[in-house]
């Protein structure tokens, strides 16, 4: 909210620089976000000495006045009759600004130059009215700029009010804070109404129908108005404090609303059906038109104020356009009311309408001081519309307000805070917040104010005592506890390895948001399957949760193509979600990588290949050792996923139990992200890979005797995996084979269509001896044999 | 006599050598004098002849002049190496300016980076680390926490909803309290994670990051906690930062805080960045409040503690400079590879 300093400072005197005050505050948790110098409403007017009067020489009522100020002498041609010779004047110089927002110019009046004018204290903003012109006591000296001496600079300060602390969202209450902050005494002001004959009650009836939802409501009628401009001083408050005047009779309950934190609202009565305002819930399906223009739809759920009719205003929220005060308005129903904050917050919410009223009437307002704003906006409409405020007021009011009191054990404060702060200490800072306080065999029996709802324990005290005592008189401590501390869990260990292990093969991380496209998720599978979708999503790229994380990775590939990046490796570690029947989805955390464009960075000494599958499971292989996953890990080909080309991928096995998926994405997704080149991805779910994790694998002595090495190449039936065969080759001796590695495949000349050969390199040895060559040589026309016998395979060697 | 012939051949050998003037000619000598049929060798053989007693003192001087010149020879080879070695060594220049031979390279998430700083350093204070559902329940996002429904704080965050129980969390509090159901005190623990706010625009975006700490046990105060997070903060922003702490207001913490830094570009001075006012907010903190205690059946007479919530976002902006919070998500490899 912003405050306007010369207003705080009639209900407190401020004797720091503003900049101090925001510092102070800010301070005690009531945090400046800016404090600036208002746009001053009186410019280019400089006090100046009248040093001669003669009469206009074409006209009887003007005077032409000589005038002396800094710049010289000017000659004024004056309508005043108030002033002498010798007397000290305020004058508007050419260029000068005033606040109605009059320009001051070089003018001929009546045939002869007036070179600026003299003004009155109504011109510069200092009274409602005023006869004649200002006159200055006469030791002002010339030359000076009025509004500095006048004081009528002002500074403005944005204060955000916490949730807690509606009582400070008005000028008194912020006044009251500043009063307990700085040691000065707040003033309060006294509020008189001049009544009328006719009481309240010939005019108007109230009917509270609702009193858990309305627990105050009160009305006044003030007639004969009539609705204009509010004077400039008003305004000028107004509009420093960021509400735009509309009329004398809305701006006062603004004025009234901003000085004292009550939300008021005025009904035109002529305009109410029956003479009666009814507090009720709106029936299903009602409507009314808001002073927005906007027409509403209701539920029984809101709080609505009404007449014999139908609804006239949003309890709390807006009033109607149907009574809303006009020019030809004459006599006003003023409302001041305490409505359930949580009932006006629901209200809000549904209507998606908030407003300084709502605002304030969700934080709370002082449900004690209801009466006596509408007091003081019935007075004050009473003086700026020359209307008469009927006898008495409309007070219903079933439950009063029974203060709370809280009990507070000194020692509490300092076993909270860490610091002794004496009884007698907090005593005072507790009653600088106008709180009562009795001491009772120890213990601090404290009573808050009525407007200080917020304030509803012990803990709430002992903040008040910190907050006050300021923050930087505690002490910083460290802190002695019992250790019981675990080190991270193997899923949290895991996940950083992994980014380790990535990053360290060239893969950049990325983060994506956890929501994508409907599109996005129709796209990596079943496009009815069940999704966390969110109810009120921002945009339409972001309406349900991922349940696997390769989409938002090729879509990365895209955006960084358009920025001409061209060789990719990206990866990604986070949840995904996947629903459940009832209760919280399941978050199971995945990695998932992309590979796209050439194998190494482009280069004057680089390879140009493009990636392909075997890079994409190369990585993961690379990946599953590093992180010692033990178990027989394998790749089956699989056409499970639509994400995938239904050739170009695989099923990733540790043991029999399935984790992930390694390929190439399937040309469809490839050309729905408009990509010129095939993608290579994985997605490994984490869960079963850490379980599978053996932390210590035991130790393989090495070997003692030496290895025999041989080759064989053979040509057999493309379709056969080589996995199989390699499985074959294995367990023909798994004690003297140690290894089986592919090191040549070849398609083409001198090999059969629908075939292909195989080249392996098969090393034996013995854990116990040198093996002969005999040995090796009858291992090795085994495993020739068993190739031909099992899989018609043709040795080449 | 054989002594004799023995000198003579010494000097013709080293008359030789003199004249040699590359490594192929001394191969050559080398092969004439020291081979088998070479004159040193028919020296050798002859010895036979002679009698017993000069056999001795003319082996030796044979075995003498063999020696003397080997030596001679090996070290003329070896300098005929150093040579060549030399010679190669002035011919090879490559233009060493030329870019090496590149590797792909990964590079972490800025945030990664920055919530793994964080996190070490409290894990190096003890603290341990957990992690809740970033899906919450509306009781442990918002409820349990002391911000009952239809509570204006609710206003601070702006929520996404998956159905009327269930949204995504607005915050890392909600671990607090998940932690705090399973274990009693003494407890110390930090949870990071991603959180989600509807809000998007210049400064936020939908999705963000935090780590949420807390410390509970019988005699923690609010003195603990500013000297936690002051230890903290010089850990991270450098030994000197200046910090205050200031009051504000969370539903689930009284007294609580707002802890400020001073602003890292301005040095305090006041800039753009920190509006002038020479600080930046960096985290919220408090004591836990009582209520939060009461929901999860600790004894508040019992037991005190402390929480705090720190954007990652925010700070990882202040560490590198960056400006646009959104490029967290864009993913555009030039941002990245710069971490």
């Amino acid at each position: 909210m912003l405050y306007s300093i010369n207003w705080l400072k009639e209900y407190v005197d401020i004797e720091i620089s503003p900049e101090e005050l925001s510092e102070r505050l800010t301070m005690a948790g009531l945090e400046v976000e800016e404090c600036r110098k208002a746009e001053p409403s009186v410019k280019g007017v400089v006090t100046a000495e009248i040093l001669k009067i003669e009469k206009h020489p074409n006209a009887d009522r003007l005077t032409l006045c000589k005038v002396r100020s800094t710049g010289g002498e000017y000659s004024i041609v004056c309508g005043a009759r108030n002033m002498k010779e010798g007397d000290k004047v305020a004058l508007a110089l050419p260029g000068a600004r005033l606040p109605s927002g009059i320009a001051i110019n070089k003018a001929k009046i009546r045939g002869i130059i007036s070179e600026g004018m003299m003004c009155s204290e109504e011109e510069l903003g200092l009274a409602q009215k005023s006869k004649g012109i200002m006159i200055l006591p006469p030791d002002t000296p010339v030359g000076l700029d009025v509004a500095e001496l006048l004081g009528l600079d002002d500074y403005v300060i944005d204060v955000a009010i916490t949730p807690n602390r509606g009582d400070c969202l008005s000028i008194m209450g912020l006044a009251r804070e500043i009063g307990a902050v700085t040691g000065s005494p707040f003033r309060e002001i006294s509020i008189s109404v001049k009544e009328g004959a006719k009481d309240v009650g010939d005019y108007i009836t109230v009917d509270l129908r609702e009193p858990a939802l309305c627990r105050r409501y009160t009305a006044r009628v003030v007639e004969g108005v009539k609705v204009s401009d509010s004077p400039v001083w008003l305004k000028r408050r107004l509009e420093l404090c960021g509400i735009r005047p509309i009329n004398n009779v809305v701006d006062a309950t603004n004025y009234v609303m901003l000085e004292m934190g009550q939300p008021l609202h005025a009904f035109d009565l002529e305009k109410l059906k029956g003479r009666t305002l009814v507090i009720r819930r709106a029936e299903k399906g009602e409507t009314i038109k808001t002073i927005d223009g906007k027409e509403r739809t209701l539920d029984e759920e809101m709080l609505l104020i009404a007449d014999s009719e139908g609804p006239q205003a949003v309890a709390g929220v807006m009033g109607g356009e149907h009574s809303e005060v006009t020019e030809k308005t004459t006599t006003i129903v003023l409302e001041s009311a305490w409505f359930e904050p949580s009932s006006v917050r629901k209200t809000s919410k549904k209507l998606s309408l908030s407003t300084d009223s709502s605002y304030r009437f969700e934080r709370g307002v002082d449900i004690e001081a209801v009466g006596k704003a509408l007091d003081r906006v019935a007075a004050l409409v009473a003086e700026l519309t020359g209307g008469k405020v009927a006898k008495g007021s409309i007070d219903i009011y079933p439950e009063k307000f029974t203060p709370c009191t809280i009990s507070l054990k000194p020692e509490r404060v300092e076993r909270s805070i860490g610091i002794e702060v004496k009884k007698e200490e907090i005593t005072e800072i507790l009653r600088a917040l106008s709180m009562r306080v009795e001491e009772k065999e120890g213990c601090l029996e404290v009573t808050p104010p009525s407007f200080r709802q917020d304030i509803k324990c012990e803990a709430d005290l002992i903040e008040e005592v910190a907050r006050l005592k300021g923050y930087d008189a505690i002490p910083l401590a460290m802190p002695v506890s019992t250790i019981k501390t675990r080190r991270p869990s193997p899923s949290f260990a895991t996940r950083r390895k992994i980014a380790s292990i990535l990053t360290g093969q060239g893969f950049t991380e990325v983060i994506n948001y956890s929501f994508i496209s409907r599109q996005c998720f129709e796209l990596c599978g079943d496009k009815d399957r069940p999704g966390v979708f969110i109810m009120n999503p921002l945009t339409e790229e972001q309406v349900v949760m991922r349940d696997m994380l390769l989409p938002s990775l090729i879509q990365n590939v895209q955006t960084n193509l358009t920025h001409k990046s061209s060789d990719l490796r990206l990866f990604e570690c986070r949840a995904v979600f996947i629903p459940r029947d009832s209760g919280l989805p399941e978050e199971k955390w995945h990695v998932a990588s992309v590979m796209y464009g050439g194998r190494m960075p482009a280069g004057w000494c680089q390879p140009e290949d493009g990636v392909d599958f075997y890079d994409a499971k190369g990585v993961v292989e690379n990946l599953l050792r590093s992180l010692k996953v033990g178990g027989k890990i394998s790749f089956e080909r699989a056409e499970v996923s639509k994400m995938f080309h239904p050739g170009k991928s695989a099923t990733i096995k540790v043991g029999d139990r399935e984790c992930g998926i390694v390929g190439e994405i399937h040309p469809d997704v490839q050309e729905a992200f408009n990509l010129k080149k095939p993608v290579y991805g994985f997605e490994l779910e984490l869960e079963t890979l850490v379980a599978s994790i053996e932390k210590y694998p035991a130790f393989r002595q090495l070997p003692k005797f030496p290895e025999s090495i041989r080759d064989v190449a053979f040509i057999v039936d493309e379709n056969i995996p080589f996995a199989e065969i390699r499985d074959v080759v294995y367990n023909i001796d798994t004690k003297l084979i140690e290894k089986v590695e592919l090191f040549d495949v070849y398609y083409g000349k001198g090999i059969p269509a629908g075939k292909r050969s195989l080249a392996i390199r098969i090393t034996y040895r013995a854990q116990d001896r040198t093996l002969t060559f005999q040995e090796v040589e009858d291992i090795h026309s085994r495993v020739s044999k068993e190739l031909e016998r099992r899989f018609d395979a043709t040795l080449r060697i | 006599m054989m002594k004799e012939r023995l000198e003579r051949l010494r000097e013709e050998l080293l008359g030789e050598l003199k004249g040699v003037k590359n490594e192929a000619e001394l191969l050559t000598i080398k092969k004439k004098y020291f081979g088998r049929k070479g004159p040193l060798a028919s020296l050798i053989k002859e010895l036979a002849k002679l009698p017993p007693s000069e056999r001795r003192s003319t082996g030796e001087a044979i075995n003498k002049v063999k020696k003397e010149i080997e030596d001679k020879i090996d070290a003329l080879l070896s300098e005929y190496h150093q040579r060549a070695k030399q010679e190669r060594l002035n011919k090879e220049r490559i233009d060493v300016t030329l870019p090496g031979r590149r590797l792909p390279r990964g590079t972490l998430h800025p945030i990664t980076q920055v919530l793994g700083e964080i996190e070490d350093i409290f894990l190096s204070l003890g603290f341990e680390i957990a992690e809740g559902p970033e899906v919450e329940l509306d009781y442990y996002n918002f409820t349990a926490l002391n911000i009952p429904p239809e509570h204006p704080a609710r206003d601070m965050q702006d929520t996404f909803y998956i159905d009327k129980e269930i949204l995504l969390r607005t915050h890392t509090s909600p671990v607090q309290i998940r932690v705090m159901e399973k274990q009693s005190p003494p407890l110390r623990v930090i949870a990071p994670g991603a959180v989600y706010r509807r809000d998007s625009d210049l400064t936020h975006t939908p999705m963000f990051h935090q780590v949420e700490g807390f410390m509970v046990d019988r005699a923690v105060s609010f003195a603990d906690l500013k000297g936690v997070l002051t230890y903290f903060l010089r850990n991270l922003f450098g030994e000197k930062t200046a910090i205050r702490f200031r009051p504000s207001f969370f539903p689930f913490t009284e007294p609580s805080a707002e802890v400020d830094i001073e602003c890292v570009m301005c040095g305090g001075k006041g800039c753009r960045v920190c509006k002038e006012s020479g600080w930046l907010e960096v985290l919220g903190c408090g004591m836990i409040h009582p209520e939060v205690f009461r929901a999860v059946r600790y004894n508040p007479e019992e037991f005190t503690g402390f929480a705090f919530g720190l954007g990652i976002e925010r700070i990882t902006m202040l560490l590198y400079g960056i400006d646009d919070i959104r490029l967290f998500f864009e993913n555009d490899i030039r941002f990245l590879s710069q971490f």
